[in-house]
């Protein structure tokens, strides 16, 4: 029972952590980002490369694939999305494509098999009698602190209030002297950025491979229907929810079974509450 | 949008061009790979109509095509395999359950649209993905598929006549049926759906229409692609790159054509192919992707718009 509740609450951290990037471009275009797993694809084999082929310190390592995903993040803003500026179906599209392209590319560049990411922080720790490492903990503290961060950023600073404004109503936004163009550009390349960092974190959890970027996709898709657009707590939730219910399936039902419960939940949701959980009713 | 005798003419000559195509097998100019490269284009192209017809005229994007398809070929794979049902009887209820599962597709469509509703596909695809490898794993040969079903060709040239038949008559059918009111009412859907319901159109119907015909084309498909390959696996069907394939392919031939779908899966299934002596390895598929992603982005109409527009051009300049 402790064990479900330690191993939900980890699982549940990465999974937050995962879909905040995703969420927030969501929210504030009502654009599916269907390339954001090729950010935390890319942000996993810059660490690779950097971190364990030319041997920087781990932190640095971080820090280079954070900039990576953001740069990713900040042209396809710039390349797809503001030349197919209004039409959302083509955006989907295109990101897609790209998602496959990147797949392609990492093979090309990494080769088709899969790697084995060493821990960032190494060791493990004993929790009655359920081994816990120290790389998920971290990653399950970098999702909450994320999150807080981005809660406070949100509603507290100037540039966060445009962000929640955009996202509410483009245009009034743009009427009260708010550039969206800019804070579009600032909410991808952070969605970017945080992405590469889940992605270690998730490469590191799971293991690299060209295409992992599926699953952590479909993580994302399922928190932000479920969750709904424009909440940050509903995210958090949201994360538990998925992930709680996972570790369960996967302890009292069936591991092979941990996936069907998610997408019957993003089902129900989506015909009998469009909105999400947690969302704002818009549609 | 009428039907002229001209497009009737162009659909002739296509036809009779294909089944006479086979003959240059014999005369050593083209070879027996070329002619599976087109069997696979002949599927694709099956799928990628199956799709515009479902998604690329009603906007309602599906990013779980394989549901559909994957419903058919299980169908008629466990049937044959495990109960020994005849062909004649395995496919034609294959078609009808995939009608069922269009239909299950339907029900989110009756309530979300756009983005949400390209979502709900994908989990559709995810959880069909799942289930197919946990639940009677006896019947669906579970994470390693089915191998051994009965083939209904021997040879390429033999696969060729039927992959060629069946694409062209129900791209043919299809075509037919989109010239007439109810293609029309259908990509009205796609533009403005209030303003459709708002003319007095039945739009649940119409939208149901375009679902049960894009499943059916698609049971039609899967069902004859699992017969013809005579193996099923899970991993392969149920894959998101399998969905780009498809999506690209009627999206680069041009949506809500019926003919661009076909010329787009057999561009792309001849891209891949003509790369292969050039870029042997992953490039090809890196190259690919580009080109798609380039066409889609420069004219999201397809290679259909631009010729269309290409065409106009020279006639203005001829007579202008």
């Amino acid at each position: 029972m402790l064990q479900i509740l330690i191993q939900g609450l980890l699982l549940s951290g990465l999974y937050a952590l995962i879909a905040v990037g995703f969420t927030m471009i969501f929210s504030i275009g009502r654009v599916l980002n269907l390339s954001y797993g090729s950010s935390l694809m890319v942000g996993g084999y810059t660490y690779f490369y950097f971190s364990q082929t030319l041997g920087i310190p781990k932190l640095a390592g971080l820090a280079v694939a954070a900039v990576a995903g953001c740069l990713m993040g900040l042209l396809v803003f710039r390349l797809i999305v503001k030349t197919l500026e209004g039409s959302h179906v083509a955006i989907e599209i295109s990101t897609l494509i790209l998602a496959v392209v990147v797949q392609a590319a990492i093979v090309l560049l990494f080769g088709d098999s899969s790697k084995i990411l060493l821990p960032i922080i190494p060791g493990v720790v004993w929790v009655s009698g359920a081994a816990v490492t120290y790389n998920i903990l971290a990653a399950m503290l970098a999702g909450w602190a994320v999150l807080a961060g981005l809660h406070f950023y949100v509603r507290a600073t100037h540039t966060g209030r445009a962000m929640s404004a955009v996202s509410m109503d483009l245009k009034g936004a743009a009427i009260s002297g708010i550039e969206p163009d800019r804070i579009n550009m600032i909410t991808w390349g952070l969605s970017g950025a945080l992405g590469a960092v889940a992605g270690v974190f998730f490469a590191s959890y799971t293991q690299l491979s060209p295409s992992m970027w599926v699953a952590p996709l479909i993580i994302s898709v399922a928190v932000v229907i479920v969750g709904g657009i424009g909440s940050i707590v509903g995210t958090l939730i949201v994360a538990h929810i998925i992930g709680f219910m996972e570790v369960i399936v996967t302890a009292w039902i069936a591991p092979e079974l941990r996936g069907v419960f998610t997408m019957l939940l993003i089902i129900c949701v989506l015909i009998l509450r469009p909105q999400g959980l947690f969302g704002r009713a818009e549609l | 949008m009428a039907v002229r005798g001209r497009h009737l003419a162009l659909w002739g000559l296509f036809m009779a061009g294909g089944l006479l195509l086979p003959l240059l097998v014999d005369t050593g100019i083209i070879g027996r790979g070329t002619l599976r490269t087109i069997i696979m284009a002949n599927f694709l192209a099956i799928f990628a109509m199956s799709w515009d017809v479902l998604s690329g005229r009603t906007g309602y994007i599906s990013f779980g095509h394989p549901f559909l398809i994957g419903i058919g070929a299980y169908t008629t794979a466990i049937l044959t395999r495990r109960f020994d049902v005849a062909v004649e009887y395995s496919i034609p209820i294959a078609v009808l359950v995939t009608m069922i599962g269009g239909a299950v597709l339907f029900i989110p469509a009756l309530r979300i649209r756009g983005s949400y509703f390209a979502l709900v596909t994908l989990a559709f695809m995810e959880l069909v993905y799942q289930l197919v490898q946990v639940i009677r794993p006896d019947l669906t040969g579970g994470t390693r598929g089915m191998s051994g079903i009965v083939t209904l060709t021997k040879g390429a040239v033999q696969g060729y006549y039927l992959s060629f038949t069946l694409m062209a008559l129900l791209g043919f059918f299809l075509w037919l049926l989109m010239k007439t009111r109810l293609g029309t009412a259908l990509s009205a859907i796609g533009m403005n759906e209030d303003s459709v319901a708002g003319s007095g159109l039945n739009t649940t119907r119409l939208k149901l229409v375009a679902f049960m015909l894009g499943a059916f084309a698609a049971g039609l498909g899967g069902a004859f692609y699992v017969h013809y390959l005579g193996s099923i696996a899970p991993r392969a069907l149920f894959d998101i790159n399998f969905v780009f394939t498809i999506i690209v392919a009627a999206l680069i031939g041009g949506a809500a054509t019926i003919t661009g779908p076909i010329f787009g899966a057999f561009f792309l299934t001849f891209l891949l192919e003509y790369l292969r002596p050039v870029l042997p390895g992953a490039e090809r598929y890196l190259i690919y992707g580009g080109i798609a992603l380039l066409v889609y982005m420069y004219q999201p109409g397809g290679l259909h718009k631009i010729l269309e527009v290409g065409l106009e051009r020279l006639r203005k300049r001829a007579n202008p």
